[in-house]
């Protein structure tokens, strides 16, 4: 238990925390406020005046153009004069055609986006949360790679020598951390998010049924984010650095995926986007996953599909994960410190 | 009272690529009695360190039993690690945190007590840059803040490797104390393994010696250089004309003895003693001016134990050095067994 205490102050008093901190916290303000100006309830007596002006002006110049046969004669209208279907058409249709048809109102002109909280904000919370993630696996590989670069896990090693009790607590206190800071982001979120919806947008509503599913997918993202802790955490112990953890993650989701992806093309398997990490990761989160195969011969049968759930894909992700864990582990016990 | 350490043919190979396999340790022996400070001396490469760390378990052997306050390690380790205290070869600690604030973390770690923290510092002399990060310390700093961290649980047993690494006069002069201080008032077994040869003579009690991953010699400090100081005398005359005669006069006189001529002086090996040679001189109608014992020191006895010696004209390079010593030794084994004698003795 005072390791673990020890542990999880080691990991909070490095400055990469702070600044990594800082910065999540700072992104969760600036999404808000981004959907905070963006969104509005409707337009203000102004707009709404100017939109009708301008959709007045185009009605007028549509009636003018009914009512006058030459309307079209000027050079400014050579190029409809030019347009094939032209000559066969009534002078109503050319006006329909080359103005518009509409009766015109002010909304015609005018671009409001109201964010609805009840059907947007699940999007954006995910999003954040995976992002999120994404930073604390750098910041555990790094809490663990700088340990082994810095000489400190020698020291450490001095003083623990059961190396399974000190990657263990390592590795627990970097998943409580990541857990932590994610449901904290994610209530900051939530909190921002609610506030913008309700001074300037709308809420919408938000029944049992919206929670059930709120929290069953944000409880899986979660559950990822931790997933990607422990994974980043174990290949920081397996590389004994933290720039060999984020080169391998980063090389794979940019170019491992890629080259993956075409090799399966390349073999003509069915259901090329099943070898890549991001449909498995698509159908945790969102707790299923339908693939449809293109490549399929006959032309009149309906394409096959592939159902990935949300089981399947947590024994892909999470049976990935451990394995690195269990290499890191292994590694870790055989090891000789020097 | 048995050892506190107890390590017997301890074996590690570093196996290389394309290379023969490299024995670090090769049946190494070290034993290591309560309540002394014990050097542990040998050249570069002779696998000190490499011992230190298989005996703290962060490396693993290829062979060999190691045990300490009588436990089986690496094996129970864990049982008896609070009472050991360790600094392995120039340690490194986490740059952007401060002293203080390692410290601590260890300190928490293992349930000690935080005023203990500021009492180390104390005891190192640390406690001005106890809140600047280590980034910026300096090596003797670094070193300090590494013993700090051995002190720290007030172990019964403490290994240092290489303390006086980057230590000025000083510091060095201040480590001395404070690691006799605790060897001999508070019971503390202290290991040192050092560079420093007048060192290990001045600060501790007993020393094993290696070489090559092997003990070549181990036993109290004094019996060892007494041991292999082949005593010489040196003596002079008010008249250097005199030589001659007194190397006539001495090697006439008793058959064992060498005296050679060297600046001005004469050396006389194998003489009875003292006395005898001024008796000797004095038939004679010699006088002499004067007459000194000049025992070896540890330097030359180690680098002949250790077959470091300089040859003229020839780098010593390491792990080729070593082709067990001349007469003054006879054979590395050979002296392993006196030297056991003598401590029985
Ligand atoms: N990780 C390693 N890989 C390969 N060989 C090693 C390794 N560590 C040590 N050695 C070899 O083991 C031998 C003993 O090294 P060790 O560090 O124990 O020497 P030492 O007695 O501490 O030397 P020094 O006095 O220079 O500190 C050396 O020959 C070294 O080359
Ligand atoms: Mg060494």
């Amino acid at each position: 238990m005072n390791l673990f205490k020890s542990e999880l102050r080691r990991i909070l008093r490095r400055r990469l925390t702070l600044i990594f901190g800082i910065v999540m916290v700072v992104g969760v303000f600036a999404v808000a406020t981004v959907y905070g100006f963006s969104s509005s309830t409707g337009p203000s007596e102004d707009d709404l005046a100017q939109a009708q002006a301008q959709a007045d002006e185009m009605n007028a110049e549509f009636d003018e153009c009914v009512a006058d046969e030459e309307f079209f004669d000027s050079p400014e209208w050579e190029w409809a004069q030019e347009d094939p279907s032209f000559e066969g058409m009534s002078q109503e249709d050319r006006c329909d055609m080359f103005i518009g048809s509409y009766d015109y109102t002010a909304e015609d002109f005018l671009w409001t986006y109201t964010f609805v909280f009840a059907e947007e904000s699940l999007l954006v919370l995910v999003g954040i949360a995976i992002v999120a993630g994404l930073v604390l696996m750098l910041l555990s590989s790094s809490a663990i790679g700088a340990e082994w670069s810095s000489g400190g896990m020698s020291n450490l090693l001095v003083w623990h020598p059961n190396r399974m009790r000190v990657w263990g607590v390592k590795l627990g206190a970097a998943c409580v951390v990541c857990g932590a800071a994610v449901l904290a982001l994610l209530a900051l979120a939530f909190g921002l998010l609610y506030l913008v919806a309700a001074t300037r947008g709308e809420i919408g509503t938000l029944d049992s049924v919206w929670w059930g599913d709120a929290l069953e997918t944000l409880g899986r993202t979660v559950v990822l984010t931790v997933g990607m802790t422990v994974l980043g955490a174990s290949l920081a112990m397996l590389g004994r650095h933290t720039a060999i953890a984020g080169g391998v993650i980063a090389g794979y989701l940019v170019v491992g995926d890629m080259l993956v992806g075409i090799a399966g093309m390349a073999l003509k398997m069915p259901f090329p986007d099943r070898l890549s990490l991001y449909t498995w990761v698509m159908a945790w989160i969102e707790g299923r996953m339908e693939l449809y195969d293109q490549t399929s011969e006959s032309i009149d049968s309906m394409p096959d599909v592939m159902v990935i759930t949300a089981t399947d894909a947590g024994l892909l992700l999470g049976g990935i994960i451990l394995g690195f864990a269990l290499l890191a582990t292994w590694a870790f016990q055989r090891r000789d410190v020097t | 009272m048995p050892p506190i350490i107890e390590i017997s043919g301890l074996r590690k190979t570093y196996s290389r690529a394309f290379r023969q396999p490299h024995h670090a340790l090769d049946g190494l022996d070290l034993e290591v009695a309560a309540g002394q400070v014990h050097g542990f001396l040998g050249p570069n490469g002779s696998g000190k360190t490499t011992t230190l760390r298989a005996l703290l378990g962060l490396i693993r052997v290829d062979g060999g039993t190691m045990k300490v306050f009588g436990e089986e390690v690496p094996h129970r380790l864990p049982q008896v690690v609070s009472r050991i205290g360790a600094v392995v070869e120039s340690p490194q600690f986490f740059k952007h945190f401060s002293g203080r604030l390692t410290l601590q973390l260890l300190a928490e770690s293992a349930g000690v007590s935080k005023s203990r923290v500021e009492e180390v510092l104390e005891q190192v002399g640390l406690i001005e840059a106890a809140k600047a990060s280590v980034k910026g310390y300096s090596l003797g700093m670094r070193q300090r803040l590494a013993v700090a961290q051995a002190l720290l649980k007030q172990p019964q047993l403490l290994i240092l490797d290489e303390p006086a690494n980057g230590l000025d006069p000083a510091g060095i002069h201040h480590m001395r104390e404070l690691l006799q201080w605790l060897a001999h008032s508070q019971g503390v077994t202290v290991v040192v393994s050092s560079h420093l040869l007048s060192e290990v003579q001045q600060l501790c009690d007993s020393m094993t010696i290696v070489s090559r991953g092997r003990r070549i010699v181990d036993g109290k400090v004094a019996d060892i250089i007494a041991g292999h100081s082949s005593a010489s005398l040196s003596v002079r005359f008010p008249d250097a004309a005199s030589l001659p005669e007194a190397v006539e006069a001495l090697t006439g006189a008793e058959s064992g003895l060498t005296a050679v001529v060297d600046r001005g002086r004469l050396v006389v090996a194998g003489a009875p003693e003292p006395a005898w040679v001024t008796k000797t001189l004095a038939d004679a109608g010699i006088y002499l001016s004067e007459l000194r014992t000049e025992t070896k020191n540890l330097e030359s006895v180690f680098l002949e134990l250790t077959g470091t010696a300089p040859v003229p004209g020839r780098t010593v390079q390491i792990g080729q050095s070593v082709e067990v010593p001349p007469p003054a030794a006879q054979g590395g084994v050979a002296v392993d067994v006196e030297v056991e004698e003598g401590v029985q003795r």
